[in-house]
């Protein structure tokens, strides 16, 4: 009996081991679930309805790929993916002009409810709905808008400047709504860093100037890299902005994507919709490998 | 650790003469040391506060020339606001900081002669080891073909060669402390200051890094500050130490006065364990302070600020007293108690016996392993320590 005892543990697996794992299961099967019940099935209809036939009116179940024959051939759409391209990368430069100084002053308050009334007022753009917000900047920025008011007021311009229903439009509206993507992963970095190492930076002979350039940048760099990438992705994946404050001007996939459905003309609505889902997912993967190769070099010497 | 006072008794077993020897030389209790203008760094008077917290009140001390200096004390007396006012890191509400002969109050860290190895050492995780060491001469302006030979000459001085390009992350603890003395000293800095340096490490580890910091120092020759809670650390590595408590420094003197000689009851128990006996002293001279306790009287060394009449406790070390048979006791010792044992716990290097006096206090002894008749729970026998050995204490 006491040699069965003695032999018994190391035989037979202990059952916590199967318990912890269905427990683990249990936690992040609905989740994972739920996301596969999604994009699985809409990734496939996505695919089928890109081949098929479109003709004028419906879709016909006829694998022709003419659709990405159109989407690629037709220079129409090359400009609106640089458009489009090069709306995001504003925009994620502006937000990083505007919310690494933000973060950083955030990031320095002491006092507990000063803390909380920053992060109320950085996340406040989320508060209300996309539409609300695109209004709101339609007004402000009309004509005869408040800014153009004060613009020739002040003797700034002589005529009201167009500030709606273009780029620039659509890029105040974007970085309004991303500010906050921006600043909290920031944020989050810059708390982390441990402040012996400005410490031990200016003890070591270095101004403030010098510490940040040498000590708090870099370090803080790989929350700057996570806040441009999530701010990139969501400016390219916008559509209410772009199509409100765009006013039709400003064409980029999401808003053609939703035309397309509107016409019915799903083939190209879903070709470009896996063209959106490619151009992303390769900025994403290519820009980590970027910030690798970036993160080690500026580990290097100061 | 300490002894307890009993209640008080009328009984009295005093087993020695009243001696009070006038001699020559003066106490033997440490002189703070003489103000000279060369002294490396000198507080006046300095103050801290922290809103309502004051973390230093009003100390005035004086740091020579290469010279290893502790402070030591609990955690929160104020050593390390200290430390980081010598820095540059705090500002004093009050008094002067000199640095060299130089007034520092207001100059910032990077303006200093002074380096820090902070408490968790605040290597930059993004540089290698090499950077992290160039980083203070390349503030400076060095030039690469100098900064090359200055890094490699401190990994050298820290037993690291070849581990330049090393990440901090591959380092072990060990290694990394070193990279932080080295990126400290690569600068030559006229003083260097150490937060706790060691508190991370383990025992065997800490140990051999309080040998190779010594021997650094005596390498480099410059001013060591060192701030520890650690009092064996503070003994073994300084030359002098000053004991602070609730942001006063007590006492500062060699280890051996400090601990040879504790003015406090708190300077008594903090460095080392002491039997503590409380009396009313009835006779001081330069030869010897007599006091007059539960168990009789006892000769204590002499003592400045000692006059009789006054209350008093009396410290004396486990490891000073002696623990006889009755009938065996050597004569020439100055104090002796009739006692008790009650407890014997064998240690190791030494031997514990508790012991409890006839009025009931309680004594603890030390005693290195020998060749002695074992003396046994329940025994009668005799505790005895020298007059130089026992401790009148003022606070």
């Amino acid at each position: 009996m006491s040699l069965q005892a003695a032999t018994a543990p190391a035989v037979s697996r202990p059952p916590w081991i199967w318990g912890r794992g269905l427990v683990l299961l249990g936690l992040v099967g609905p989740a994972v679930a739920f996301s596969l019940v999604i994009l699985i099935p809409s990734l496939a209809l996505l695919l089928v309805n890109s081949a098929y036939h479109f003709d004028r009116i419906r879709v016909v179940p006829i694998v022709t790929f003419e659709a990405y024959r159109t989407f690629f051939t037709d220079i129409f759409f090359a400009r609106i993916i640089l458009t489009q391209v090069r709306l995001a990368v504003v925009t994620t430069l502006i937000c990083l002009l505007l919310g690494y100084p933000a973060a950083y002053a955030i990031a320095k308050i002491r006092r507990p409810a000063w803390v909380m009334a920053a992060y109320i007022l950085v996340f406040s753009p989320l508060l209300t709905s996309s539409v609300v917000r695109a209004y709101g900047w339609l007004i402000i920025l009309a004509r005869g808008g408040i800014v153009n008011w004060g613009l020739q007021t002040v003797g700034l311009v002589e005529s009201p400047v167009r500030l709606v229903f273009n780029f620039t439009g659509v890029v105040i509206g974007l970085v309004h709504f991303l500010l906050p993507f921006t600043i909290f992963p920031i944020i989050s970095v810059l708390l982390r860093l441990d402040p012996a190492l400005k410490e031990a930076a200016a003890d070591l002979g270095a101004t403030r100037l010098r510490t940040f350039r040498h000590v708090t940048w870099p370090l803080s760099f790989p929350g700057v890299y996570a806040a441009a990438q999530l701010t990139f992705v969501l400016s390219m994946n916008a559509f209410v902005t772009p199509q409100l404050l765009g006013g039709g001007r400003v064409l980029v996939l999401p808003v053609l994507i939703y035309n397309n459905i509107s016409d019915l003309q799903w083939p190209l609505a879903a070709v470009q919709a896996l063209a959106l889902i490619a151009l992303v997912w390769t900025t994403v993967f290519s820009s980590n490998l970027i910030f690798r190769r970036a993160l080690a070099v500026s580990s290097g010497a100061p | 650790m300490a002894g307890a006072v009993g209640p008080a008794s009328e009984s009295q077993h005093a087993v020695s003469e009243i001696v009070v020897k006038e001699s020559e030389g003066g106490p033997a209790m440490v002189r703070p040391p003489v103000a000279s203008p060369d002294a490396a760094v000198e507080l006046r008077e300095v103050s801290k506060a922290f809103g309502k917290i004051h973390a230093v009140k009003g100390v005035s001390l004086q740091i020579g020339q290469n010279e290893f200096f502790s402070l030591l004390g609990p955690s929160g007396c104020g050593k390390t606001t200290i430390l980081r006012m010598i820095g540059g890191f705090e500002q004093p509400t009050k008094g002067l900081v000199y640095l060299n002969g130089r007034v520092v109050n207001h100059v910032p860290p990077y303006r200093r002669d002074t380096n820090l190895i902070f408490q968790h050492l605040a290597l930059f995780s993004h540089l290698d080891v090499f950077d992290n060491i160039a980083f203070g001469l390349r503030m400076k302006g060095l030039d690469g073909r100098a900064v090359r030979q200055k890094v490699l000459a401190a990994l050298e001085l820290v037993d690291l060669a070849g581990f330049e390009s090393r990440r901090i992350t591959q380092l072990s603890g060990g290694q990394k402390q070193r990279v932080a003395i080295a990126r400290a000293l690569v600068n030559e800095p006229s003083v260097l200051l150490l937060d706790e340096p060691l508190g991370a490490l383990d025992l065997r580890l800490r140990m051999q890094m309080q040998e190779e910091l010594k021997e650094i120092r005596h390498r480099v020759g410059t001013t060591f500050i060192y701030v520890t809670h650690d009092q064996t650390e503070a003994l073994t590595m300084s030359d002098r130490i000053a004991v602070m408590r609730d942001g006063l420094v007590v006492q500062v003197g060699t280890g051996r006065e400090v601990y040879g000689a504790p003015r406090t009851r708190f300077v008594a128990t903090f460095l080392g364990d002491s039997n503590l006996l409380e009396a009313r002293v009835t006779a001081a001279g330069s030869g010897a302070v007599i006091v007059e306790g539960a168990d009789g009287q006892i000769q204590a060394t002499p003592h400045t600020d000692v006059r009789p009449g006054g209350d008093f406790f009396v410290s004396v070390r486990p490891e000073h007293v002696q623990v006889w048979h009755p009938d065996e006791v050597d004569p020439g010792i100055e104090n002796r108690l009739e006692v008790r044992v009650r407890e014997v716990t064998f240690k190791g290097a030494f031997t514990e016996y508790r012991l409890v006096t006839r009025s009931g206090q309680a004594l603890i002894a030390h005693l290195p392993a020998g060749p002695r008749r074992a003396l046994v729970p329940g025994d009668a026998a005799v505790a005895a320590w020298r007059r130089d050995d026992c401790v009148v204490l003022t606070g």
